[in-house]
């Protein structure tokens, strides 16, 4: 078990209100897995520094979990497939 | 002859270590600011003080901001 830390930015067409439950699903899998979620951080809409995908806008959120590799992996699997989420970010933390 | 001009070498210390930073965090845009020109561009080690680590740590957490969108590749102004 280990401790990431994910951001996603979401596109900001959708409804501010959706994002909490639609990431709640995907973060299922970590908790399928054994893993747990330590904290989950909406921070909303937030100007991009630059487009992305014609966006200038999206919604960010930063979630700290706890889980094996292979559940992060396959985590930041899904939510790349989805077409709502511009971009990913894991990163461990406490590797420095 | 004109003398060489003694320059007295001003002894920085590197903020972070004063402030025995251990993580630099690419959320933390408006401390990554202060590193950055207005261009967007990593300011030299020479301007900012920081030691060779700290430096080092500042252009990871900078380029990951930059992955993010936090922080621009490169900024239009003029």
């Amino acid at each position: 078990m280990r401790h990431y830390e994910l951001m996603v930015i979401l596109d900001p067409d959708l409804e501010e209100r959706t994002v909490q439950p639609s990431l709640e699903q995907f973060l299922g899998v970590i908790r399928q897995a054994g893993g747990t979620v330590d904290k989950l951080d909406v921070w909303g809409r937030r100007r991009l520094a630059y487009e992305i995908g014609h966006k200038v806008e999206g919604i960010y959120a930063v979630i700290d979990l706890t889980a094996d590799p292979a559940a992060v992996k396959e985590l930041d699997r899904q939510l790349n497939l989805n077409e709502a989420v511009l971009r990913t970010k894991v990163l461990r933390p406490d590797m420095r | 002859m004109p003398k060489p001009i003694a320059r007295k070498p001003k002894k920085k210390v590197c903020g972070f270590c004063k402030d025995k930073t251990a993580y630099i965090d690419y959320k933390d845009t408006a401390l990554l600011r202060k590193f950055i020109s207005d261009r967007g561009k990593i300011r030299a080690r020479r301007v900012t003080g920081n030691c060779a680590q700290h430096q080092r740590d500042v252009a990871i957490a900078v380029k990951n901001s930059r992955e993010m969108a936090l922080l621009p590749y490169t900024s239009t102004a003029r």
